[in-house]
């Protein structure tokens, strides 16, 4: 199962980024998720989501900068120490001395103002959001991570508020997180299962989508291909989804259709997920992933990838034995691909793609007969047999029988003479061509619509607008009233000439 | 568990076993069987249940499965299966494994095979582990006919019918062999214009005449047999046809789209 956590894998990439975000946002961490709970407080009272979001923007980034001091200091600022809540939150955090808190908090007291009064239970998710990403950072606090989890999902169950649900996603995506580091993947599932449940029931979109993928995540991990692709057609994915949470979902359904054998649907879901998913730079470990299967999906279904694919930086490396296989299938040669395919068994494996390369066979086979087609006019069973490694004649003639009518080429077999002759290739130009070209329009159109639908207005802004015009409708009333009234006398007006 | 469960099940055994198998009475049994296993909970096993109790039941089953296929009832073989998963997935780390199993699986596997369902088949495929799928023989041979006919290698196929790695598997060697020869015929009537008789027999691996002829009638060839040739009618050249309707309604959808933008 490769890692299909979206974190950057590559540790340029890492580095490079926190420091632009902190030469844009000069804020310290500490400072930065104290603003981050007002905000958060903010977007409860007013009803307005948006600011929720705009905090779990910054969630990556801020991630990498966090540790057990800088948590402390922010619990400790945004609660009052005798609050219940302060106390719980702090007791999730490693190496809580009594002296050391103490000190902290003389600190605290003598800086800080006095914490507001009470902010909004999802303050305290959020704070309970970072705790647990910052224990699961680092491998000896995995067993508490996992505890946290647990009382973190039901509380917020028990809680259930619709301001929360953007931080259930995330927090969803942590406990699933927690579990798979605990080696305990499959024992979350009940708990996930139910949860979606729930979630469907109060319309709750992102945790929803959060939850489905950890579901499918799950299911795949243990290669139980036949339940996922159960829960697939039992459930729809909400389409407000985010397009992280999406371009996971396509990633796994791909995957699920390709195993099925249904490569068309696996293609298109696979290049959706492609197109959905963060930069390459970013998150260059999904990126990988994904392309894999893009690259076997595409194999399978008779096409050549790109050779640009093969060059592209972040892929280069983690493709090299996908390239290799396609170089293989490209000439048609079953030895080489037989080679190829024991040099890296153990990566294909390691990928999970081992069980679709071995169906690449087939296709090496008919990519070999279709080269024969294209360049013989007429060739000899014997012939086929011998260029295509093939056992006998026998099944020579069956293949290529089977070949000719699965289209692959055109061409009959002449069995008293023992030879096959290729017929005339079909031309490129037909209905298909503005059938793909009408496809693509389709497409475009689509997006159009789409993105005009998606375009936001701020709330209550005509109101302004209108108050302006009813003013000045106000005033051209007093005006008329005014000239009605007779007050404009010829005294006033005189006086002007 | 229940006394006469115990009684039931020592009978089911003896009737299994006993040779030639007594396939009847397992199956008369078997009923019984199930009805006391749902009433002991066995039959769907749910949180913790004894351990001894679920080896009995999963012996039930798996000789309910063999005995479905003895008998020739395949759906039955099905249910038994979907049954059996509960055990062989769910409770593989407490259970000691049973020999049963991947015949079992690989039974199942030909199965999904003769219907031609290959999708389901690579799904099963993909819950067993790599090292099983290239050692274990039971699941090595369909796995090998399933790559043959792919291949279009089907005198492989027909070789190793009789190289089945149990009895049970020469069950579905005649809908097998039922299923290659549509796919032969269907790649002969692609790529042949005409075939002699004889060669027709043996590429379809028939032994004599009548049963070809039989078949032939089936999928509607010619046969002449004076000249002991078949012929295969060939499919008209499929006319070029400009799709009026499709365009038109294509355009005027454009048109409608880019007033919007517009």
């Amino acid at each position: 199962m490769p890692d299909v956590e979206m974190k950057p894998t590559d540790p340029k990439a890492t580095d490079a980024k926190p420091a632009e975000d902190t030469k844009a946002e000069p804020l310290s961490p500490l400072a930065e998720i104290k603003n981050n709970a007002a905000l958060i407080d903010r977007a409860v009272s007013t009803l307005e989501p948006r600011f929720t979001h705009r905090v779990l923007r910054t969630l990556t980034s801020l991630r990498k900068r966090i540790d057990d001091s800088i948590l402390r200091n922010a619990i400790d600022e945004i609660y009052a120490k005798d609050d219940s809540v302060h106390k719980t939150l702090i007791k999730w955090l490693p190496g809580t001395s009594s002296t050391s808190t103490e000190a902290q908090e003389m600190d605290v007291d003598s800086l800080s103002k006095p914490p507001q009064a009470s902010l909004a239970p999802e303050a305290e998710m959020y704070l309970r959001l970072l705790i647990l990403q910052h224990l699961l950072a680092s491998e000896e606090t995995h067993e508490r991570a996992l505890e946290l989890a647990n009382e973190t999902a039901e509380k917020m169950q028990t809680l259930n508020r619709r301001s929360m649900d953007a931080i259930a996603a995330k927090i969803w995506l942590a406990v699933d997180r927690a579990y798979d580091l605990a080696g305990e993947l499959s024992d979350a599932r009940p708990i996930f299962l139910a949860a979606q449940r729930t979630a469907s029931l109060r319309h709750d979109d992102e945790a929803q989508a959060a939850l489905i993928n950890c579901l499918l995540r799950s299911y795949i991990n243990y290669n139980l291909y036949d339940q996922a692709d159960k829960l697939i057609s039992k459930t729809t994915f909400p389409s407000s989804a985010s397009n992280a949470q999406f371009a996971r979902y396509h990633y796994y359904l791909g995957r699920i259709r390709a195993v099925q054998l249904n490569y068309t649907e696996a293609h298109t879901n696979l290049q959706q997920a492609i197109r959905r998913a963060p930069p390459a730079k970013t998150a260059p470990g999904f990126y990988q992933a994904v392309h894999k299967y893009f690259v076997v999906v595409e194999l399978l279904m008779g096409d050549i990838p790109d050779r640009s694919l093969f060059r592209h930086v972040v892929l280069e490396k983690a493709l090299n034995a996908y390239f290799e296989i396609v170089k293989a299938v490209r000439t048609g040669s079953l030895a080489q691909f037989q080679a190829t395919l024991s040099k890296h068994a153990a990566q294909f494996e390691e990928d999970n793609t081992y069980t679709l390369i071995i169906r690449l066979r087939q296709n090496v086979i008919k990519t070999g007969i279709r080269r024969l087609s294209l360049s013989y006019s007429r060739i000899s069973l014997r012939d086929i047999c011998v260029k295509l490694h093939l056992d006998s004649e026998e099944d020579a003639e069956y293949i290529v029988g089977k070949a000719i009518r699965d289209g692959v080429i055109e061409g009959r077999i002449v069995h008293d003479k023992g030879w096959m002759e290729s017929g005339v290739q079909k031309n490129g130009y037909g209905p298909e061509v503005s059938e793909v070209f009408g496809r693509r329009i389709a497409f475009c159109l689509d997006l159009h619509n789409q993105s005009v639908k998606a375009m936001r207005y701020p709330l209550n802004a005509h109101r302004k607008e209108l108050a302006a015009a009813e003013g000045a409708r106000e005033r051209e009333k007093e005006l008329a009233k005014e000239i009605q009234d007779g007050d404009l006398d010829d005294d006033d007006l005189g006086g002007d000439f | 568990m229940a006394a006469n469960l115990k009684t039931y099940y020592e009978e089911l055994g003896r009737a299994f076993h006993s040779k030639p198998c007594n396939v009847t009475k397992c199956v008369a049994l078997l009923p019984k069987l199930k009805l006391g296993l749902i009433e002991a909970g066995l039959l769907l096993p749910q949180g913790d249940v004894n351990l001894g109790d679920l080896v009995v039941a999963r012996d039930i089953l798996e000789i309910g499965a063999f005995a479905s296929i003895r008998n020739r009832d395949v759906p039955s073989f099905d249910r038994y299966f979907s049954q059996l998963q509960t055990f062989y997935t769910d409770y593989s780390e407490s259970l000691p494994p049973s020999k049963r199993e991947y015949p079992i699986r690989g039974l199942n596997l030909i199965r999904l095979l003769t219907q031609n369902r290959i999708a389901e088949f690579h799904t099963t495929l993909e819950c067993l582990d790599a090292d099983v799928i290239a050692e274990n023989p039971f699941i090595k041979h369909p796995v090998n006919l399933e790559r043959w006919l792919m291949e279009g290698s089907y005198s492989k196929v027909w070789n190793a019918r009789e190289e089945a790695p149990a009895e049970e598997y020469k069950f579905f060697v005649d809908s097998l062999m039922g299923t290659i020869r549509n796919e032969i015929a269907s790649c002969e009537e692609a790529a042949y214009d005409s075939l002699p008789l004889k060669e027709a027999a043996t590429l379809l691996f028939f032994t004599n005449k009548s049963e070809l002829l039989t078949f032939a009638q089936k999928r509607g060839w010619q046969v002449d047999l004076t000249e002991n040739t078949i012929t295969f009618k060939r499919k008209g050249e499929e006319k070029m046809e400009i799709p009026k309707q499709r365009l038109i309604a294509a355009s005027l959808a454009y048109a409608r789209e880019l007033e919007q933008i517009v």
